[in-house]
């Protein structure tokens, strides 16, 4: 198929990992947030038994699903779209876009419940107007049917994105009594850092006082971020900390 | 005014406000239902596209009988994706009867393709849909709140969280050792002795171990 739209993310090296063979790829890695765990069972367990792919469960503050070094995916019954509480909405979306250069939304029909025989969804105007406001940011919508459908869109998107080499490369679990625990605590509290990007900190810098010293290319290339990211993360560690700044308690 | 080319994706002259409708639209329902809400001009040999926004973003419109009947709507939409200077918009009919060629029409469309794909139940639908885009494309971008930069936040209030992390120091330590050393690369550049000036040594050890150590090393001792 048609390689799909322009790539505008700068020119990354490669994670020093990502030459194997077709043959012995790694299988490809999802992270979803543990709060999916109540709401999306379904797609949790569709993505792991159907489609093969490492789920890792993780604290994901917010973000519903992570498909690559750079996309988020948030996943909205198709109601909860209808009678959305727009402050609360754009708030998430803007915390999103402070973290990932990529937004998806999957929009899922609502599961029809039993003795419930035709609400029939009335498309309102404010739908409208919410769907072309996302479109014109550049967050791309795909629409399912069922969680299965769901997780067969994430599954595509993960594979999409793998092609594209910034599939997640690094391994997802860490040992809660580790430095490396303890280094991913410290990466998370860095300002508009996802848990991807933490996690290559994690595994792709050999210490943290490595990673502290690095320059904004470096940082680009381990934890596979935009410069303008790199440049961002940068000078928050070069940052000069000033005690009389502190909001008074 | 320009006119278009033979292809039917070369430059095409839309007014603000106005949408440029294939001939072909002329009396259908989707037609009606935008009148009298917004301009619509008709011409002739717009093929592939079925309406333009403007000059760069145009609309292509996938009946019911189109999704059924297989996939020859897929050359449409491949040319509009192939010109340059076009952002194709697909509608898509999806009912009943077409529901279950939907998702092939959305993995073609908008993963292989990368455009834009929304679905509609009708062509009432669709023309609020289109207006709906209209008034999009004419808004200033500052309007769209997906659009707004977020204000900037402090980074002092950060920076303590962040010094809080490193094992052994706690609300009490971490302004102290930020004074000392204003930034984090200042302190984790810091000596054993320098630490040892500002919290206790057990601490020091830790903190200058948290920097350190080579993350492929063994679990930390409990």
């Amino acid at each position: 198929s048609v390689a799909c739209c322009s790539s505008s993310r700068p020119c990354l090296a490669e994670p020093h990992n990502s030459f194997h063979l077709p043959q012995e790829r790694k299988r490809t890695h999802i992270l979803v947030d543990s709060r999916e765990i109540t709401s999306g069972s379904e797609v949790i367990s569709s993505l792991r038994a159907i489609h093969g792919l490492e789920v890792e469960v993780c604290p994901l503050n917010g973000c519903d699903y992570i498909v690559s070094n750079r996309m988020v995916v948030e996943r909205r019954s198709k109601s909860e779209m209808l009678n959305i509480n727009k402050n609360k909405f754009i708030d998430q979306i803007q915390h999103l876009q402070s973290m990932f250069e990529r937004i998806c939304m999957i929009v899922e029909k609502d599961r029809a419940k039993p003795g419930d025989t035709s609400r029939m969804f009335r498309r309102t105007k404010s739908y409208d107007s919410l769907l072309t406001a996302l479109i014109s940011a550049g967050i791309r919508i795909l629409f399912s049917s069922c969680p299965e459908e769901t997780a067969e869109l994430l599954k595509e998107l993960s594979l999409l994105e793998q092609r594209k080499n910034v599939g997640i490369q690094v391994p997802t679990v860490v040992n809660a009594n580790s430095h490396k625990w303890d280094a991913l605590q410290f990466y998370l509290s860095i300002p508009n850092i996802s848990y991807i990007t933490a996690l290559n900190m994690c595994h792709q810098f050999p210490s943290v006082k490595k990673m502290v010293n690095s320059s904004p290319q470096e940082l680009s290339m381990c934890a596979q971020v935009t410069h303008q990211k790199a440049e961002e993360i940068h000078s928050y560690i070069h940052y000069s900390f000033d005690l009389q700044m502190l909001p008074k308690p | 005014m320009e006119r278009s080319l033979p292809d039917g994706t070369g430059p095409i002259y839309v007014p603000l406000g106005h949408i440029v409708a294939c001939e072909r639209w002329r009396g259908s329902q989707l037609a009606q239902e935008m009148q009298g809400k917004i301009k619509l001009a008709f011409e002739e040999g717009l093929t592939p596209v079925d309406f333009y926004l403007s000059n760069r973003s145009c609309i292509l419109y996938v009946t019911e009988a189109d999704l059924v009947a297989g996939k020859g709507y897929r050359k449409r939409l491949v040319q509009i994706r192939n010109s340059s200077h076009l952002q194709g918009i697909v509608l898509v009919e999806k009912t009943q009867m077409s529901e279950q060629y939907f998702p092939a029409a959305q993995k073609f469309t908008v993963l292989d393709l990368g455009m834009v794909l929304l679905p509609v139940c009708s062509q009432k639908e669709a023309a609020s849909l289109i207006i709906q885009l209209v008034h999009e494309q004419a808004k200033e971008p500052s309007k769209n709140p997906f659009l707004r930069k977020k204000r900037a936040q402090l980074s002092e209030p950060s920076l303590l969280q962040t010094v809080q992390q490193i094992p052994g120091v706690g609300k009490v330590k971490a302004p102290l050792l930020l004074q000392k050393f204003p930034s984090i690369q200042h302190l984790s550049n810091a000596s054993m002795q320098e630490l040892e000036h500002v919290v206790g040594q057990a601490a020091a050890q830790r903190i200058h171990t948290f920097f350190t150590q080579s993350s492929d090393s063994a679990p930390r001792a409990l």
